[in-house]
Parts: C-alpha cells; structure tokens; sequence
C-alpha cells in the first residue's frame, strides 16, 4: 500500500521508531524521518516535521514515483526494514541508530543502508537539518569529505556511499540514486555536541548497523516471558527499552512532545521526562521479563533522583536527574495544526498522591526480586510513609493531572492506602524502621474508612472518580491490580462491570466522564484498556480477558506499537508515540494472564 | 611550611568539606554525595560503598593538600586567603573536569553521554558543574571547596 499523507502530516499509525537508549528516531512509511532530537531524547530536535511540516526539518529516503511500502522490524530487534517495490524494481531500507562497538565512532549516528533486490530502483534522498526546535540559525556548509550542518555547540554530518553526490540548495542537502539488485547505498548521519565530528568509514558504519541488530536480538534472548503473547510483550519490551536513558537509568514515558490527544487542540503536552507513577510498572514489567539490570539502574536512579525533594514528590523527573521542567511553547504549527507545541511539563508541580503508592510498592517490588534496601533509601521510604500520612487527607490533581481545581480522587486515596500498606509491610520484612508502623497502620484504615464512605456510589454499584461524584474514571481498575481489595470482592467487581458499560468505546477505555479542566475531546487511553484485560484476569474472568486483549493487539501499528490514545471511531493514533505506560499495561497484562494459566 | 601541617590540614579541611556537603543534602540543597560516587566505583552494596567512599575521599583530601603545599612552596606564601583562591580554582576544576569527565570515564558503574543501550550504569552522570545533582551544587561544590582551601592554608600557613 503506497504511504499516504493527512495534508503535509503523515498519520501517526504510520510512525515506527529507532533508538540506541540515549535518543529516539519517529521514521514514516514513506521513508521519511520527522523525529530527532540530538544528542539526548530530551534535546531540542534537529529534525521535527511531526511538528512543524514546514520549519521542523526532515531526512526523507524514497523511490522516485509511484511505488508500495511494506516494512517490519527486524525479529526481535529494533532495526526497521521498510521495502519499496516500484514498476521497475524492488529496494529494501534498513534504519538503525547505532550502538557504540570497540573504538573511536560517532556520539550519535542514524544509519540508512539500500539494497537493491530486483531490477533497478532510483532513489532520490534530503536532509533538512533545523536546529533548536527549528529555531536556531543553521549553517549548511559542503565541507571535505562530508556537508556539514552547524548551530552553536551542535553539528551533523551526511556521510553518503554511493548514494549520489551531495548537492546543498542552503536549505538542505540531498542526492540522487540508483540501486540495482545486489547493489547496496547507505547514508550515515552523525551528530556531534561539544566536541569535534568523528567521521565513520563505511565499514565502520555497516559493521556498527550488524552489530546493533546482533546486540538487540541478544537483548531479547535474555527475556524470560515465552507465553501466548510473545511477539506484543517481546516488542513492547524493546519499545521499552528504548525509553531508557541509558547514561542514567531513567525511563521517559514517551520520546516525543506535543504529539496531540485531540487533533487541532491544546491537549499536546511534553512527555520526555522520567513519571515517578510509572516507577511501580517499570520495575514490575522489568523483573517479570528477567531485565534485572534495567530494573536495578531504574530504581537506583529513582531513588536518587527523588532524594532532592524527599519526602516530597515531584510528579516527574528531567532524564538527567533535575527537577527542573517549566513548560513553555514553541513557536511550532504543531501536527496538523495541533497548537500549541510545548516544552517542559506543567504538572511537574502539581500534588499527586498516587505516586507516593506507586513509588512505595517500586521498592516492595525490588525487595521482593530479591534485592535489599540500604538505610539511607529506607530511611527515605518510611520519610515518604509518613508524608502520606500527613497528607492524605488533602485533595490533588490525581492520576490524569487535570487542571481543574484539585479534588479527593478515588485511585489517589486508594494509592495512599497502597503506600502505607507497602511501607508496613516492608518495615515487617525489617527493610524499613518499624517505629512509625503503628501510625501507618492506624492511617491506611482512616484511608479505607473514607474511601468506604465517600468514593462509592451505591447508585452505580461502584467506586467513582472523586469523593462525592458520580463520574467514573478508568484508573480505578488500578484498584484491583494493586490488590486494594480482594479480586472477587463485590466493590471492585461492580467497579470493574461500571467501567466498562460507561467509559467502553468497543474493546478501548475512555479515560473518565466529566470535566477535566480543558476544552474539546480525547480518544479513549489505551493503557486503560490493558488495565482492564489485567483487572478481568485477576478476577478470574480469563476468557474474556484473552479476548480482550486479542482486540486490543489488532489496535496497534503494522510494526506493533501504540500510541497513547486511539481514536475509537476511525482507529487513528492520538497522543505522544510510543508511550511507554501503554507497553507496561500490555506487559503486565500478558503477565498476569500467564500466572493465572500456571 | 610543612607537608605534615598540609596533612593535618587536608584531614581537617576534607572532614568540613564533606560535612558541608552532607549538610547541604540534607537540606535537599544538592543530591552530591561524594563517599557514596567514589564508593560506587569499588562495589556496588550501597552500605559498604559509604564506608569506602569515605576513606577514598579522606585520602584524596590528603592528596590535595599535598598539591596545595607544592603551588605554596612555589609561591613562597601560605595564608587563608590564598588557600581561598586554591580552592575556587580545584572546585572549578572538580566541577568541570575532575568529576563531570574523568570520574565517570573511569568509575564502573556511571553512565557517560556515550552510555547506550547495550550498557546499563547504575549511576547516573554529575554534568557540568555536577548540576545534574541539583542546581544548587555549583555553589555548594565551591563553597565547601573554598572552606576546604582556607582551611589547607591556614594550617601551612601558621606551621611556617
């Protein structure tokens, strides 16, 4: 099918994504990249057409004329394979970003190999580099041997093996091509950041892109999860992986910004920071697939990083540890119009009680993976009990950071009841003090008492959204995934039937009925719907959850990722792409499934 | 001037230098700690590698001072006030060099900006002027630094 185009915006579904854990690349089916940000995830992009078409800046690789895609990834790596078959012949594209091998290479490097497989394909090829979110002044210059694009302190470079000749039009560079079957092109481009370029040879470049592939297919030899799922659980985990910062452990919850939840509005935010509230999945998800050294950085690096606010939680954390994240917009058309295009992150100072649960049954989780907590991070975790118990009692923005004024939400209280609950219990297991057991224990029933009384609706037969509402949200399926009450207790099995009747759009989850503070409408959150597969398999519903979750694996992209939200009408993706919370619900879904087979 | 009084200067400037800096942790100033990321470096149980990190610290203190001794002799002065400026000068170049490039070069479980997917450190890297550990640290770095200087020179000084 040839790659189609929404006005100059490709659809999202239409993304696949590369990395080599310190940046990530959004590649199209027409062969185009739109997404780069150099050198980190977190960096300014240097190519950005998802957000801009016009300014963002691109590196396009296609055949000249009409022509159909296929592609796929690899088996089990995260190298993309796109093929082109056109009237005159077949041409396969091989993507990575590379992994460093033994000596001096590039600080970062895309590659892009061309084989021809059949008669004869002409390609033609362009880089757009645009700097600083396409804001910083570049400098394109046809330097010996490769152009080189400059801005400050950053430079790119097109290293090109028959591939054409280089032509510069001050804008861009680009070259023309043919490729025959047998014959072979690639284009390296690498990144340098307060240092000087480190130009590859070819065969630096091509022995670095096998050896990638050769690292990732290790990578996933290592993974312990062999159930019904393989395929979505072994490409979520890679998915996942590429999440990773891997110069500090951290995991951002998606590598893009302002990919938007309703096309033409606002709701476009910046998801390129590490959410303390994923902390729980991350470590889980890692430790069921026997990742024990991503687990092992990852709550290393959290428990670092919340040591600087400790007992007080930011919602989120910079890649690099900092807790800085002012949100500010870019001067950007955001995709298909989607405005405004921010950076930064808003809700870095909101008062979010469910990440104190979250966060303390990170640790339960760690300890029982079999690792110890040393004083001082047991001495945080018992200062972060406490804080709870201090402040449970307080509204706040929630699960869904809504800007509407803060509320008494259901899943926070019932987070809050988890995070006492995980500190007793760990206290028991001697990890943490038990000097503040009592107080824990006597807080966490106060928590049950008011959740009891204010956040059930007898009318509904379920929990509900906030204190004294009557919507529903779908992040009370959390409730029973964390074991806040017993699988077959009436109160989560009504919840559990509520959900689904009033927020189900098919096999997908709306997030919540009501105001939350922004206008227009979103699709329905898919990480929700892998909740639910989880909550119906934990109680004890295995059929239906296995039917579910074969509806759910249909929604994704052709190379098996999703995005954060899907359009339930049309099945367009919607939202920041991928978003790691989505492939931890599908993870623990799998799981969890599983376990109730054995 | 005697490299005895440097020592006894070096022990006593490094034991405020990393009371300073624990102190400003504890204020949630910065998330530096400096036992621990040199610690870290000789094993990975975050109990013993505090223990460690603190005589690894204590003897680069000594060593530093031995430095400071050396550029004194050279200058045939030792006082408080040039120990100050000795100070600045080693928490500019800690802040830089010292910790932001070459520790995590050679310490086994940091992550460098070339850390990639096919590693995982279990530390994560201090940046520039270490203000990966808080934006405060620049200034706690030097500040604790210049105690560490005045003291250094204080101690020379008044043996000469």
């Amino acid at each position: 099918m040839a790659a189609t185009r929404s006005g100059r915006y490709v659809p999202l579904r239409d993304y696949a994504v590369i990395g080599d854990g310190r940046t990530v690349a959004l590649v199209a089916r027409s062969g185009s990249i739109d997404w780069l940000c150099l050198p980190n995830l977190d960096s300014p992009s240097v190519l950005g057409a998802v957000l801009d078409s016009g300014r963002g800046g691109r590196f396009t690789l296609h055949p000249h004329g009409p022509h159909d895609v296929q592609r796929r990834y690899l088996p089990d790596t995260n190298v993309l394979e796109t093929t082109f078959t056109s009237a005159t012949g077949v041409a396969r594209v091989t993507d990575a970003l590379t992994l460093p091998g033994a000596g001096l290479g590039p600080l970062r490097e895309l590659a892009r190999r061309v084989e021809g497989l059949a008669g004869r394909v002409p390609f033609r090829w362009r880089v757009e580099p645009r700097f600083g979110y396409g804001s910083a002044p570049v400098r394109l210059q046809m330097r010996e041997p490769y152009p080189v694009a400059t801005s400050g302190n950053d430079a790119i470079a097109i290293c090109a093996w028959d591939a054409g000749s280089s032509r510069s039009d001050g804008v861009g560079l680009g070259g023309d091509f043919e490729v025959r079957e047998g014959g072979r092109a690639t284009i390296a481009l690498i990144a340098a950041h307060a240092e000087p370029l480190v130009f590859p040879s070819r065969a630096q470049t091509e022995a670095r892109l096998e050896a990638t592939g050769q690292f990732w297919s290790r990578w996933v030899s290592e993974l312990t999860y062999d159930g019904a799922w393989r395929d979505a659980v072994v490409r979520s985990a890679l998915a996942l992986k590429l999440l990773v910062f891997a110069p500090s452990g951290a995991i951002a919850a998606a590598p893009t910004t302002s990919l938007p939840e309703a096309i033409g509005r606002t709701r476009n935010w910046d998801y390129r920071y590490s959410w303390i509230r994923d902390s729980s999945f991350t470590l889980n998800a890692l430790l069921q697939l026997g990742r024990h050294a991503e687990a092992r950085a990852y709550f290393w690096w959290f428990m670092h990083a919340t040591r600087l606010t400790v007992p007080r939680l930011r919602v989120l954390y910079r890649l690099d540890g900092g807790t800085e994240a002012t949100e500010r917009t870019l001067p950007l058309d955001g995709y298909r119009g989607s405005r405004p295009v921010r950076i930064g992150n808003g809700a870095a100072g909101q008062l979010q009680l469910d990440a104190y649960g979250e966060l303390l049954d990170a640790a339960f989780v760690y300890v029982r993976g079999g690792y110890r907590l040393d004083r001082d991070t047991g001495g945080d975790l018992a200062r972060l009990a406490d804080f709870v118990c201090a402040h449970w009692r307080e509204p706040d923005a929630g699960i869904w950071e809504v800007r509407t004024t803060p509320r008494h939400h259901t899943q926070s209280k019932a987070m809050c009841w988890v995070a006492l609950d995980r500190a007793r219990r760990l206290a028991d297991l001697g990890h943490l003090s038990a000097r503040h057991a009592a107080r824990w224990r006597a807080e966490a029933a106060a928590i049950r008492r008011f959740v009891d009384e204010h956040c059930w609706s007898a009318r509904k037969g379920s929990y509900v959204w906030y204190a004294g509402g009557e919507e529903l949200d779908a992040s009370l399926l959390l409730l029973a995934i964390m074991r806040y009450d017993a699988p077959d207790s009436p109160r989560l099995r009504g919840t559990l039937e509520a959900v689904r009747r009033e927020l189900g759009a098919g096999p997908l989850l709306r997030r919540y009925t009501g105001d939350d503070g922004l206008a227009g409408e979103e699709g329905a959150f898919v990480c929700c719907s892998f909740w639910l597969v989880e909550a119906l398999a934990i109680a004890g519903r295995r059929k239906e959850a296995g039917a579910l979750m074969d509806d759910l694996l249909h929604l994704a992209n052709d190379v098996g990722l999703y995005s954060e939200e899907i359009e339930p009408r049309t099945g367009d993706f919607l939202g920041n792409f991928p978003q790691g919370l989505v492939h931890l619900a599908l993870i623990s879904a799998a799981v969890e499934m599983e376990r109730q087979t054995t | 001037m005697s490299p005895w009084s440097a020592l006894a200067g070096g022990f006593a400037g490094t034991l405020v230098l990393t009371t300073a800096v624990t102190a400003a942790s504890q204020l949630r100033l910065t998330r530096m700690d400096l036992p621990f990321l040199l610690g870290t470096a000789c094993t990975d149980d975050r109990n013993r590698a505090r223990v460690i990190g603190y005589v690894l610290h204590f003897v680069a203190g000594l060593v530093f001072a031995l430095a400071y001794y050396a550029a004194f002799l050279a200058l045939g002065r030792a006082d408080w006030v040039l120990g100050m400026l000795f100070g600045f000068v080693h928490a500019l170049f800690a802040g830089t060099t010292l910790v932001n490039v070459l520790l995590p070069v050679v310490h086994p479980r940091m992550g460098t900006p070339l850390s990639a997917a096919s590693s995982t450190p279990l530390l994560e890297p201090p940046g520039f002027m270490l203000l990966n550990y808080g934006r405060a640290t620049p200034v706690v770095t030097i500040l604790s630094h210049l105690a560490y200087g005045a003291i250094v020179g204080w101690f020379i000084g008044a043996a000469a």
